[in-house]
């Protein structure tokens, strides 16, 4: 075949390919695009609460600089993020550890260990509320049949917090557990020989190679974790709707109610591309984080 | 404006009164007459909703219609609704809907199908829509134009366990200062229970606390003004949040009516303020069967004035198939339907229901169903549905009065800044209006 010939086939290969492949990346590209797109316009349009649609500009987002409900559910979104993915990745590294070195029934043990995160947040969330109703929940009758005091766990406004990130922490922590035992198993044994030969201590071995090596993989869990740990939602709905007060109400709480509410689509949309941007600022950061550590 | 908008609302359940006495069509009305049409309802996943679709097989084979049915929790069904009515959608052809809540402001953004015309010229000869409730036909009457049809009747009333009460050496409470009385004394009496619950969830909040409210003699709104730091705003503020704090079950900052009654239901607690629809979960096991008691909420210094609303079944105005749609609202809100739902513990919007001889016996089969229709038949008569602030942002007023019922429950105001704070907020909203 000559090469013109040999051209010509590859470029009606190319031209094929990018036919089939058509459909699905238009479809998929819509499916993306238009929402987003979508959002954005309504972002910069004000409904009246009785349903009036009129062309607002930047009305919206400047709205949200004098809003102290959006300052305060910043700051509530932020607590319960950063409380709740230390959590889970120091529990989720100690989780792994224990599962890669458990040498009975492995296969149960990690079945056992991972079911929470296959429960349905609203599940979780439920369970949790009857859990922790200060009257009828066990976690008081726990509490004081060791002589300690009750406590308002949900219902507080000082502990609401910890103790939503506590019960998101108990379903997720199992999925980084998941991510790191795979960087684990990966980790070279060679590395581990050496260590052993030199007389390295097995804390000394964890701090000195074990995380190092790992931080690839703790960085992966933490991108994964900060795009729903950011985007707050269904365990806080169920249990608290965003109170005692005001003491939950993180922007997606905020947005929802907002918008489903009070039926301000224009303000909700605003609220809700700003937290898009706090997603996609704390991915990008975690990006350039496991860039720095990977090896 | 305010006066015309009133008038509007009084005259017209005069109108369809009169409008049914005529019924000049009633002769030639055709169940069938949309034979072959699908009816999208989008529908509450409530008790009211569940009864009303226990006989969906009756309604197609009535009409030869399909019912297709959309349901969700209450939440998530107003959810579906805003994306359906934003975007002009003719998806949903009949909602459910609270008046008291949404009502002027679904009726401001016109996502309410006029039904005036339809309840006086479509109407089969057994509907009698002056049988409903003319309170809440009122209720649902919106600058003139009625905007759904009555599915049930409900409102908090007061649960009160009698036997605590006779070892407590106490009488059933007549006024909010019996309440209180009583549950300083059922504190000291009993320790093991709780002596009082109603809600707290800060949404949930103004559903009863309203009650609370007109009791008293406070009024929401006075001069075009927020009216909570009234002497009589604060002293509800103050009762409620003092009831719920001093003799409340901790975490009551968190209870709506499931927490509240799953409480009374275990037997953990002797006065509960929680709505007439709760009485089939509350008697669930039977273990309140005998010593439930049920009043009107108790008397303060206005009186009785007890909240009443029901939920409402309304015509999409995006709907393309309007009379079709308003066949089934019809069929939905019949004498039939209805006596069929009260059976099954719907208190019932229509007054003949509540009398009818089969629903009698059912209520004469237990005292405790008794003293329910009793507190029913005192919602019906002297009940307001002012839920909450009567402007179109309802829904967000209520968040305004349970943050400050909230404040005083959690120590965090004081009652002059709890209502000043709410105020403030409140003259805003109602600004917008």
């Amino acid at each position: 075949m000559s090469d013109t010939a040999a051209t010509l086939t590859q470029d009606r290969q190319k031209l094929e390919m990018a036919a089939l492949s058509a459909p699905a990346v238009i479809f998929t590209v819509a499916m993306i695009a238009f929402p987003v797109v979508y959002t954005i316009w309504l972002g910069f349009q004000h409904f009246s609460s009785t349903g009036k649609q009129s062309f607002a500009g930047l009305a919206n987002y400047s709205k949200l600089i004098s809003d102290y409900e959006f300052w305060h559910g910043l700051w509530v979104t932020i607590a319960l993020y950063v409380l709740s993915l230390v959590l889970q990745l120091v529990f989720g590294v100690w989780l792994a550890l224990v599962l890669f070195h458990a040498k009975r029934l492995p296969g149960i043990v990690r079945s056992l260990f991972i079911s929470p995160f296959m429960m349905p947040p609203v599940v979780a969330g439920m369970m949790w509320l009857v859990i922790l109703d200060p009257s009828l929940g066990a976690a008081n009758y726990i509490l004081q049949s060791f002589g300690l005091p009750p406590s308002d766990w949900l219902a507080s406004p000082s502990l609401v917090i910890p103790t939503v990130a506590l019960i998101d922490s108990w379903q997720w922590t199992p999925y980084v557990a998941l991510i790191v035992l795979g960087g684990l198993q990966s980790l070279p044994p060679s590395v581990y020989e050496a260590a052993q030969i030199d007389g390295a201590s097995p804390f000394r071995t964890f701090q000195r190679i074990t995380l190092p090596l790992l931080l690839p993989t703790i960085v992966t869990a933490a991108i994964l974790r900060s795009v729903d740990l950011l985007r707050f939602f269904d365990i806080i709905y169920i249990t608290t709707q965003g109170g005692p007060g005001n003491a939950s109400n993180t922007l997606n709480i905020y947005g929802f109610r907002v918008g489903f509410e009070f039926f301000n689509i224009g303000y909700a949309s605003a609220l809700m591309l700003t937290l898009t941007a706090i997603v996609f600022g704390a991915v990008l950061a975690f990006n350039r984080l496991r860039g720095a550590v990977a090896w | 404006m305010k006066a015309r908008m009133l008038a509007t609302r009084l005259a017209l359940p005069v109108f369809v009164i009169a409008a049914a006495c005529a019924q000049a069509h009633a002769a030639d009305f055709d169940w069938m007459k949309f034979k072959g049409k699908t009816v999208t309802f989008l529908a509450n996943n409530n008790p009211v909703a569940q009864a009303l679709l226990t006989y969906k097989a009756d309604f197609e084979k009535l009409t030869g219609m399909t019912l297709k049915v959309d349901g969700y929790q209450e939440q998530q069904m107003r959810q579906r609704l805003v994306t359906v009515m934003n975007a002009n959608s003719d998806e949903v052809d009949v909602f459910m809907t609270l008046p008291s809540r949404e009502g002027e402001q679904f009726a401001a953004a016109g996502w309410y199908a006029d039904l005036t015309a339809m309840a006086k010229n479509e109407v089969a000869k057994e509907y009698d829509p002056a049988g409903l409730s003319q309170a809440l036909l009122k209720a649902a009457t919106f600058s003139g134009k009625l905007t759904s049809m009555p599915m049930n009747i409900e409102g908090p009333i007061f649960y009160y366990r009698t036997d605590i009460f006779k070892k407590c050496g106490l009488a059933a409470p007549k006024t909010i200062k019996d309440v209180e009385v009583a549950a300083e004394k059922i504190k000291a009496c009993d320790s093991a229970v709780t002596p009082f619950v109603s809600r707290g969830l800060k949404p949930a909040v103004a559903y009863t606390f309203s009650n609370m409210l007109h009791n008293i003699g406070g009024s929401y709104i006075a001069s075009g003004k927020s009216n909570l730091c009234s002497t009589k705003g604060k002293e509800a503020l103050d009762t409620y949040s003092r009831l719920l704090r001093d003799f409340g079950p901790p975490g009551v900052v968190n209870y709506s009516f499931q927490q509240i009654s799953a409480l009374y239901r275990s037997g953990r607690a002797a006065m509960a303020f929680e709505s007439s629809n709760e009485l089939r979960t509350v008697m669930e096991g039977g273990a309140r069967l005998k010593d439930t008691g049920l009043l009107p909420f108790p008397a303060g210094e206005a009186g009785h004035v007890p909240t009443t609303i029901g939920w409402g079944i309304a015509v999409s105005s995006h709907s393309k198939q309007p009379e079709a749609a308003w066949y089934f609202v019809q069929w939905a809100t019949s004498p039939e339907v209805q006596k069929k739902m009260a059976l099954q513990g719907i208190a019932p919007p229509r007054p003949s229901v509540a009398k009818d001889p089969e629903y009698r016996k059912w209520i004469d089969e237990e005292p405790v169903r008794k003293e329910w229709q009793a507190a029913l038949d005192v919602l019906a008569t002297k009940g307001s549905s002012e839920v909450g602030y009567p402007i179109v942002a309802n829904p967000q007023s209520r968040e305004f009065i349970g943050q400050a019922v909230q404040d005083l429950i959690l120590k965090q105001k004081t009652v002059d800044q709890a209502c000043a704070d709410a105020d403030k907020a409140l003259d805003a909203l109602i600004a917008l209006n």
